[in-house]
């Protein structure tokens, strides 16, 4: 079984490329300036004190909890904050204040549709191009090794390449965001399941969780959205076989798919466009839906079967194309 | 499967490709056998790199046959190339690896100990001393040794070799050529070479076959085409030109002079009439400055040649 010893080779050649470093970098540098300015911003509104204003609100809502005429759909909101200032009281933390945690959470959301797509586009589409350019490729499908497996291996290097990326994304995220807001905080229960429907929100799937769990599911997301993009783009480097085009052909795709849901908002089609689909976190926490019936669900959906019919197409041309440049 | 001659290592049959309108190999058939170094042999653009491409599975024929060890190419991919080693075109390989990366990630593609062999081959091709350095800081030369040791890293029983002269200096050809030939001659591999140059041909291979346009001629030991071709010609430079011209016409026709150099007479004078010819110049009085018999070009070769065969 040859696959193991393919895929480390894979693995080694974006490893020793220039390339992963700069990724490492992009991350590292683009991270620490995001907590900079948060930091800085919340620096100027930082003046009163929390634990006497926590405390008065604890009051209050505790107040409202016990008076009979609270409207029930209002008494769980009520409890849900309740819980959430008792957290933060008895952990001696701000429940207003960002937290490392918190930030960790939010940058999954902000990476999801522009960022660790991007980077998955720049691992991707030199995957194969690259052998090309190098004229490597000549070598790499002359050996006993059929040519879908050498691309398998491509693939399964890409994504371990992608995973690492989100992962990294979010340890920076929450070292960086930890440094400058405080570590803990994991456990602080956060609502999630918005809904829109109809005109307002639909209150009877929100439910609380703890950040952590939730923060799990929405990294978990941009991870899938990640991988996705990281399979179409693969197809790209396989059929363009240049690098520049490859990721100028992808760069588009993702520009253009945060600019038609602004300029055309009510063209229901664009809701089956991959870019579309990217935010998947977004979606998820329930931020409203820029098009009527995208739900979390149907953004997997949409994606999965883009990434599917992309590596099909990819595996397709590469395994039956000439090699004569 | 029909069985292949017994000691055929690499065998082609009417392998035929094209591009769009043009025909890039038109039918071409050979045999390379066992220990043999078997020399391919045509000027740029005949057809050689794609015939090479077909052989290696990069490219696919779109009509014959590519048998190596008897198991056919297009059906027994992964075991027909297991017996093949090859550089095609450039020793191209990862540049920003070291050659020590570089043949341990061709031996992972081989598996089955490939990766032990690395230091007897690193030895073999004379890069011992270089091979945790960087591929990026290897001369040509180098690079096409690597090339070579990572086509050995399977212990082939066939070799490929695509133009390995091209951009080496006399003493790495001279150094290529006895590696092929050693290889040919003590561990019975055969060495599949091609070239636009037959002087490289002449010293390094057993048998060569001739591709031009396309096509190739059955393949022939290369003292038998050797002796096919050899010709008359000879350059002379001698002044005066004119009446040096007129001495010589008395040994062999005179081909009319070239327009762009007047001084310099070509003729067809046999071998053993050349020193009567020499005295004949000196005694009427003309300053001989060269005289020369140039190669025979590919294309006069392949004229030769089919010229004859057709007759």
């Amino acid at each position: 079984m040859k696959f193991p010893g393919l895929v480390e080779n894979e693995m080694l050649k974006i490893a020793k490329q220039r390339r992963f470093r700069v990724v490492v970098l992009i991350l590292v540098a683009l991270i620490g300036l995001i907590v900079y300015g948060s930091f800085r911003a919340r620096d100027r509104f930082h003046v009163k004190d929390w634990h006497v204003e926590a405390q008065e609100r604890t009051a209050w809502l505790q107040g409202r909890i016990r008076d009979s005429r609270t409207p029930p759909t209002a008494l769980r909101w009520f409890r849900f904050e309740l819980a959430r200032l008792q957290y933060h009281l008895d952990r001696n933390l701000d429940p207003d204040a960002i937290s490392g945690p918190l930030f960790a959470r939010a940058f999954a959301n902000h990476a999801s549709y522009l960022l660790l797509p991007l980077l998955a586009i720049v691992f991707a589409s030199d995957i194969v191009s690259a052998e090309f350019a190098q004229g490597t490729i000549k070598l790499l499908l002359t050996r006993p090794v059929g040519r879908a497996w050498v691309l398998g291996s491509k693939l399964a290097a890409l994504l371990l390449a992608i995973t690492l990326t989100v992962l990294l994304g979010g340890l920076v995220a929450y070292l960086f965001g930890g440094l400058a807001f405080g570590y803990r905080g994991w456990e602080a229960p956060v609502l999630t399941g918005f809904r829109a429907s109809g005109q307002g929100v639909d209150p009877s799937a929100i439910r609380s969780v703890a950040l952590w769990k939730d923060a799990v599911l929405a990294y978990g997301l941009a991870w899938f959205a990640a991988l996705c993009v990281g399979a179409i783009a693969l197809l790209t480097s396989v059929i363009l076989r240049s690098t520049a085009a490859a990721m100028g052909t992808m760069v588009a795709a993702l520009i253009a798919g945060s600019i038609v849901p602004r300029l055309a908002p009510s063209w229901e089609a664009q809701k089956f466009l991959f870019v579309t689909a990217l935010p998947l976190p977004d979606y998820y926490s329930g931020s409203p839906p820029p098009i009527p019936g995208l739900t979390v669900g149907l953004a997997v959906a949409v994606l999965a079967a883009w990434a599917a019919a992309a590596l099909l197409a990819a595996f397709w041309v590469f395994t039956r194309r000439d090699v004569l440049a | 499967m029909p069985a292949p001659a017994a000691d055929v290592v690499l065998s082609a049959q009417n392998l035929t490709k094209r591009f769009g309108e043009r025909v890039a190999v038109a039918d071409v058939s050979f045999d390379v056998r066992a220990g043999e170094v078997f020399g391919f042999l045509g000027p740029n653009g005949a057809g050689k790199t794609t015939t090479i491409r077909m052989l290696v599975g990069l490219a696919r024929p779109d009509r014959g046959t590519i048998r190596i060890r008897g198991l056919d190419l297009a059906t027994h991919f992964e075991q027909a190339l297991s017996h093949v080693g090859c550089i095609v075109e450039s020793p191209d390989l990862y540049r920003y690896l070291t050659g020590r990366e570089n043949l341990l990630h061709f031996a992972r593609m081989l598996g089955d100990g490939a990766a032990g062999r690395i230091e007897e081959l690193a030895a073999l091709v004379a890069l011992a001393q270089r091979l945790d350095d960087k591929v990026s800081t290897y001369s040509l030369g180098m690079r096409q040794r690597l090339g070579i040791a990572q086509a050995l890293l399977g212990n082939p029983d066939v070799l490929i070799l695509d133009e390995p002269a091209n951009g080496l200096d006399p003493a790495g050809i001279r150094e290529i050529r006895h590696l092929v030939r050693s290889l040919a001659r003590e561990r019975g591999m055969s060495v599949f070479v091609s070239s636009h140059l037959l002087s490289e041909i002449e010293l390094m291979c057993d048998r060569v076959a001739i591709v031009h346009r396309g096509r190739t001629l059955a393949a022939a030991p290369v003292a038998e085409l050797l002796a096919r071709v050899s010709s008359d010609r000879l350059l002379v430079r001698a002044l005066p030109a004119a009446s040096a011209a007129e001495v010589i016409a008395r040994f062999g026709a005179v081909e009319p002079a070239a327009a762009d150099d007047r001084d310099e007479i070509a003729a067809r004078v046999p071998p053993e009439r050349v020193p009567d010819l020499l005295r004949a110049l000196v005694a009427a009085g003309i300053d001989v400055h060269t005289i020369e018999r140039p190669e025979a070009s590919l294309e006069e070769i392949f004229l030769e040649i089919t010229g004859s065969q057709t007759v």
